[in-house]
């Protein structure tokens, strides 16, 4: 086995929109690999060629030009997709099957049956918190819900490589900590990822490297230190602390031009986040009661 | 790995056939075949002024027009909406995105229709049977008492053989379960037509039209080659009429429906002619549909 999950070299790919229109190229001379065992984040704006590479990689679409491989295997080889499992961005399976019976389908598809199929099956229920809904149909889901059986259905023939379109896309915060904590679980597990969002934020958390697209190019790439962090900027957070105190650091920095600036100061910005976790904490679990019945 | 890949496995294509038929199930097919067996009982009611042969004949007309529509209309309209579906529930990028090879999914969804239309029709083919016979029971006892009171007394036995033949003729025979077979071949080269078109077509709505042209064209087949060619046997008019077959399917080949309801016989060697010819085409469209599915950008 190779040690490079995913290798994208000099991928472009244009589509050709019909009789009448233009040649559209969504994707234009792309590089990059994922290290197996990272997790890789390919950030940019809608319309940027993120989807469209995914689905060069899964086999889905044909490359135009350049080449995808998976763990050194052809991505046009249907057998390449033995080892990557796939969350399409917006995905809806059949809304009249359970979400137990979702997992099972797709399993076998994957060649797997009897026992096994159904530990595996109930096991990946219960990691991604769905057995509350398992006999549910999916007609019933919420997006936070779809995206789960989703990462349920990708791991169910354990690959070694997670390739998610956007999985916290619509999802409310309680929702999209979960999969971002499933995420960094496949990691521990030695699983590599490969996640798309069009939001930064989302990402940084749970990415070792990440590659910024816009309009079908890759405009930046590397750790995701080296991207964020402000070198000469400093950041300290404060808890309790009295107005005399501010004020006090505020005069500090004020007598002492030449070594610093203050910037800004308030109330940091995750605040709002980790508060709505907080008092959904408790919602989380009675709806995990109510979708018991 | 817990998963080892095949190239080949019909477990996989099991299960995409089942996918098939839970999603056709879906689409109310049950409530269709239930209105067709009410009518067919209620047919068998029906036409009391006639005679006996006729009775019995306009009851398998009626039924043999309900077990084409239904498995025509299900061979284009339900196989047009499928691959459609799946692209709008991306349910077919979830599924092609696991190590499923895209002639597996074709077959899943052309062996899910064909199990779908294939029970549909052994349904309404014992049906059919069950009230023929017993409608025919009816009928030759009728016969005979028209003609006890017409000779008033005992009617020789010649003339109760031949009023039992001509009812018999009329009635359940091998010939009727030929002609279900013949419909369920038809539909399968129009399953396998109709999952062609749908590889190329840009709508439903397109491939249900587009399929049901080449309905009405494969069945003017016959008539067509023979007013252009006229029987004649140059090399060039043998090949036209190959070019013409492969492009349109020779649907008038399967028409036994006609012979069968007017109670005559139909050969062994007829059916398997006709079987032999089904599976080449529909074996033929697959390739084709195979080919242009898998450049088939998603
Ligand atoms: N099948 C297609 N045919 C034509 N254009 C497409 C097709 N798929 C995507 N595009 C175009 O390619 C561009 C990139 O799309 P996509 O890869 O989905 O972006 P992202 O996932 O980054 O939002 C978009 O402008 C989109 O309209
Ligand atoms: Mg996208």
């Amino acid at each position: 086995m190779s040690d490079t999950a995913v290798v994208i070299e000099n991928l472009t790919k244009v589509f050709n929109r019909g009789v009448g229109h233009k040649l559209f190229t969504a994707v234009k001379d792309v590089s990059f690999s994922v290290k197996a065992g990272e997790v890789y984040g390919l950030i940019g704006p809608n319309g940027s060629g993120k989807s469209t590479t995914m689905k060069v990689l899964l086999g889905l679409l044909a490359p135009t030009h350049g080449k995808t491989s998976i763990f050194g295997m052809d991505s046009q080889l249907v057998e390449s997709r033995r080892a990557v499992g796939f969350l399409p961005e917006n995905p809806y399976f059949y809304k009249h099957l359970t979400g137990m019976e979702t997992v099972l389908f797709f399993g076998k598809l994957c060649g797997m049956s009897g026992k096994k199929l159904h530990d595996q099956a109930k096991e990946l229920l219960k990691l991604t918190g769905m057995e509350g809904a398992a006999d549910r149909r999916l007609g019933g889901y919420s997006k936070g819900m779809l995206q789960r059986i989703g990462l349920a259905q990708a791991l169910v023939h354990e690959p070694q490589l997670l390739v998610l379109d956007e999985p916290t896309a619509g999802v409310d915060p309680a929702g999209s900590r979960r999969i971002r904590d499933l995420i960094l679980d496949c990691k521990a597990r030695g699983i590599t990822v490969l996640v798309t969002s069009h939001l930064l934020e989302q990402l940084q958390e749970v990415c070792d490297r990440i590659g910024i697209m816009s309009q079908g190019q890759m405009v930046s790439e590397g750790p995701i230190e080296d991207l964020i962090s402000v070198e000469n900027q400093t950041e300290f957070v404060l808890e309790n602390a009295t107005p005399e105190l501010l004020q006090q650091i505020r005069d500090l920095v004020a007598s002492k031009p030449g070594s610093g600036t203050l910037l800004s100061m308030g109330h940091p910005h995750t605040t709002l986040e980790r508060m709505f976790l907080k008092v959904t904490e408790e919602d989380e679990r009675l709806e995990a009661t109510r979708t018991k019945t | 790995m817990s998963s080892s890949y095949k190239s080949f496995s019909p477990s996989r294509i099991w299960a995409l056939t089942m996918s098939t038929v839970t999603q056709l199930l879906r689409m109310r097919i049950l409530v269709f075949l239930l209105v067709i067996s009410v009518v067919v009982v209620g047919a068998s009611f029906a036409f009391p002024t006639f005679n006996a042969a006729q009775q019995l004949k306009m009851l398998k007309d009626v039924c043999f027009g309900l077990e084409q529509l239904f498995a025509y209309v299900i061979a284009m309209v339900a196989t047009a909406l499928l691959l459609p579906k799946d692209v709008e529930d991306r349910t077919l990028y979830t599924i092609l995105a696991k190590p499923v090879p895209r002639l597996d999914y074709l077959l899943g969804k052309l062996f899910g229709v064909l199990i779908v239309i294939g029970g549909g029709l052994v349904l309404l083919d014992i049906m059919l049977s069950g009230v023929l016979w017993i409608k025919q029971g009816y009928v030759l006892e009728d016969t005979l008492a028209g003609l006890h009171m017409q000779l008033g007394g005992t009617p020789p036995p010649e003339a109760i053989a031949a009023a039992t033949a001509d009812v018999e003729k009329q009635g359940l025979t091998w010939a009727l379960h030929v002609g279900v077979l013949a419909i369920f071949l038809k539909a399968s080269v129009l399953v396998s037509l109709t999952l062609l078109i749908s590889c190329i077509a840009t709508s439903t709505l397109f491939s249900v039209i587009t399929s049901f042209c080449f309905f009405i064209m494969g069945h003017g087949e016959t008539l067509f080659r023979e007013y252009f060619f006229k029987g004649g046997t140059a090399w060039w008019q043998y090949l036209a009429a190959a070019v013409l077959a492969i492009f349109c399917p020779d649907l008038s080949l399967f028409d036994v429906v006609d012979a069968v309801t007017e109670g005559r016989a139909v050969l062994l060697t007829d059916a398997l002619h006709m079987t032999g010819i089904g599976l080449l085409y529909t074996g033929g469209y697959m390739v084709v549909a195979y080919l242009l599915f898998v450049e088939k950008e998603l």
